[in-house]
């Protein structure tokens, strides 16, 4: 049996050409490769825009087909805190670039997920090997990056892309693929995932597993791409059976991996989204995300996910008996 | 007094134990299955003090024929003397009986990191290197320190022994002993003991002894039994308490871990109060002391100690929707048990993340959240496009299997 690719991954543009979003910021890159000079960059932007996949275009226009040899890929969620990734670059940062391109390229992924003192410490790592290397940071938050380090780099935002774009995109992808759709299909993709070229093209293969792309299979996959223990926690909450809900949220958590902030995310959409079935009055809905708001603003300042999420269910359920939930 | 009751009466065969069949069938089944190829070398009996986690080993040796080597936390256990005398007895062939020793280290949770030093590691050791089935017997194995050594142990809890099992050993002894005891009175022992068979047994030969009548009056000889304060107890008296001091008065206690009256406190909550206005005041309390825990942590901002104690204890304690207080029984931190039990999962669960994530050029959580659904979709509606997926990304199907199933 051969092996098939994840579609995002075959269809991601290998070359800056190849890439038909972000114009502005593909012709800038551009520039650089011809000149072969580069300062350090931070693109920042929503999920799904294209961050990534401009980071490897760039590297793959600047080195050739053999790029891997003259690019470090890191990401600042997996590796364990800054010493690891000051070992890292500094173990990298040591050879000399292959080529006749005069540095190499570290490519540091969700830069933002690091602490403010995490960020001190790379601005010293950049500023050490800055005659040899440069940095690429992709964050989707600019403002968790601190002041110094956005003021050493390029920034580069990245925009949500365009409907037309995106449509136009799976539309071609589900031609290559042989995969039959219609247009309501791709429409409810768009509805669901935006601008977020990522969750759309993983919703489209799911969607096409199942035989065509329509409404109703792009609603089958998003139903359970959020596991279902999500929506059953939030109404045993509601029904004010604490300590069941407990033991789902310790399923997710658990067995499921998921931190707590995907958690309290997943809370929060299934709260918002009209068809998650979820009846309660909008005011109680406010409610919650404003509570969800405040849960998340704790874990943020290092609190424990459990007793935290415990926090967010006993809530939860208390507003499930005001508004006499059954 | 003569000989304790507790060693005189001692159960020479495993019926003789009294309660927790579970742990009794489990131990066996390990036991009888041993050999120095097995998984689990080493069986860990956990549950509070008297409910017959020794006892049972002796039972166990005594009828099947073993050997007991035993070396408990009274002894010196620097991983020197530790090695002199149990690492010999370990990979030696027994010298008495034919079926071989059980090596048993009573109370491991009382080795103190500083005086014993080395002695976890020495077990840790031991076990690798042992001929023979090892024991370990601890009250609370979700110590810390136990952390390397529980998760190589075959885990089994033996509950508080229910007060007819109590009554029942008490009356086995009277008749032994030729005295005859009013029902009541085992009922009162029974009651204090609160499931510890040797606190009651003991209680029965500072009353009985000697005598061959015993009545309730007899009951006045004991003085409230002293008892060593323990993480139940502690949140116990934090969530009954009506008054900030009651409640606070647990931080007295010497070498207290916060971090573990955190998880005591949490997972307890909802036991003991039984209204949801109430649970959610609790909790709320508890989250804000959790928050100024992290704070402390990350800022090394230690001047915010008081505020988060104070709201762990008297904030968790001192509530508005209060109930009024019912006995209750409490659970352990489950999530320490799920995350020892869910280790291996977790383990496959992070290589496959890995594998995502090296391929799709995201990070492991984005790998989980965004990746890993959409092709678990995949797989389940079409077995073979799923398949087809996982060998591109090297993922066996049986690991991808074990993490998606519940």
């Amino acid at each position: 049996m051969c092996a098939e690719a994840l579609w995002v991954e075959k269809y991601r543009p290998k070359t800056l050409d190849e890439m038909i979003d972000q114009e502005e910021i593909v012709a800038r890159l551009k520039m650089f490769v011809k000149e072969k000079a580069l300062p350090h960059l931070l693109f920042a932007g929503p999920p799904g825009t294209g961050k990534t996949t401009a980071a490897l275009a760039l590297a793959h226009d600047l080195y050739g087909e053999d790029w891997r040899r003259n690019v470090l890929e890191l990401n600042a969620s997996d590796e364990r805190g800054i010493q690891t990734i000051r070992e890292r670059v500094k173990d990298y940062a040591r050879s000399l670039a292959i080529g006749d391109v005069p540095f190499k390229l570290i490519i540091l992924d969700e830069a933002d997920n690091m602490t403010s003192d995490a960020q001190q410490a790379l601005r010293r790592t950049m500023e050490l090997y800055s005659r040899a290397t440069r940095f690429c940071l992709i964050a989707n938050y600019m403002s968790k990056i601190i002041e110094p380090i956005q003021s050493r780099c390029a920034i580069f935002r990245f925009q949500p892309l365009p409907k037309e774009h995106v449509i136009k995109r799976l539309k071609e992808i589900a031609e290559k693929e042989n995969v039959k759709y219609d247009d309501d299909g791709i429409e409810a993709i768009w509805e669901i995932c935006n601008g977020d070229m990522r969750r759309a093209i993983n919703t489209l293969q799911a969607a096409a597993a199942l035989g065509k792309v329509s409404r109703i299979a792009v609603y089958k996959v998003i139903g359970r791409i959020t596991p279902t223990e999500v929506r059953e926690m939030i109404v045993l909450a509601l029904k004010g059976d604490f300590i069941e809900a407990r033991n789902k949220l310790r399923e997710l958590m658990i067995s499921y991996g998921v931190s707590g902030i995907d958690i309290l995310k997943m809370i929060h959409r299934e709260i918002l989204n009209p068809r998650s079935g979820i009846n309660i009055p909008d005011t109680a809905k406010i409610k919650l995300a404003d509570t969800i708001g405040e849960i998340n603003y704790r874990l943020v300042e290092g609190a424990d996910e459990e007793i935290q999420l415990s926090t967010l269910l006993a809530k939860i359920a208390l507003i499930g008996k005001e508004i006499g939930y059954s | 007094m003569s000989i304790p009751w507790t060693i005189k009466h001692r159960p020479k065969k495993v019926s003789e134990v009294v309660g927790n069949d579970k742990a009794k069938e489990t131990f066996l089944a390990w036991l009888k299955s041993w050999s120095p190829k097995s998984k689990n070398k080493a069986a860990l009996l956990y549950g509070p003090p008297g409910v017959g986690k020794t006892s049972l080993v002796y039972a166990t040796a005594n009828e099947l024929g073993y050997e007991v080597v035993e070396a408990n936390a009274s002894d010196v256990r620097t991983s020197q003397a530790l090695k002199r005398r149990i690492f010999r007895a370990a990979t030696e062939r027994a010298l008495f009986s034919s079926k071989g020793k059980i090596i048993l280290l009573d109370e491991v949770d009382g080795i103190s990191l500083k005086e014993d030093k080395g002695g976890i590691d020495a077990i840790i050791e031991l076990m690798s290197i042992s001929r023979h089935p090892i024991v370990l017997t601890a009250n609370d194995p979700w110590d810390p320190r136990l952390k390397s050594l529980r998760s190589l142990c075959l885990l089994i809890e033996f509950r508080p022994l229910k007060k007819r099992e109590v009554i029942s050993a008490l009356k086995r002894i009277c008749e032994k002993e030729g005295i005859n005891v009013a029902y009541d009175v085992l009922k009162a022992l029974a009651e204090r003991a609160k499931g510890d068979l040797r606190a009651a047994i003991n209680d029965l030969q500072a009353i009985a002894e000697g005598k061959s009548r015993v009545s309730v009056e007899d009951l006045n000889l004991l003085g409230a039994r002293y008892k060593q304060v323990n993480y139940f107890e502690m949140t116990r008296q934090i969530l009954v308490a009506n008054r900030i001091e009651q409640a606070r008065a647990v931080l007295a206690t010497p070498s207290l871990d916060y971090e573990m009256l955190f998880l005591y406190i949490s997972e307890n909550i909802p036991y003991q109060y039984d209204n949801i206005e109430a649970i959610a005041e609790a909790y709320d309390a508890l989250s804000r002391a959790d928050m100024y825990m992290g704070r402390i942590k990350r800022k090394q901002a230690w001047g915010l100690l008081p505020y988060a104690l104070n709201m762990l204890t008297a904030g968790v304690a001192v509530i508005k929707h209060k109930p009024k207080f019912k006995w209750t029984k409490y659970s352990f931190p489950e999530r320490l048990k799920l995350m020892a039990k869910m280790r291996e999962k977790r383990d496959v669960r992070k290589a496959i993340l890995t594998s995502i994530a090296k391929k799709c050029h995201v990070s492991r959580r984005i790998a989980n959240t965004e990746i890993l659904p959409f092709i678990k979709f995949i797989y389940e509606v079409d077995k073979n496009k799923g398949k087809k997926i996982l060998r591109w990304l090297r993922i066996s199907e049986n690991n991808f299997k074990l993490i998606i199933s519940k």
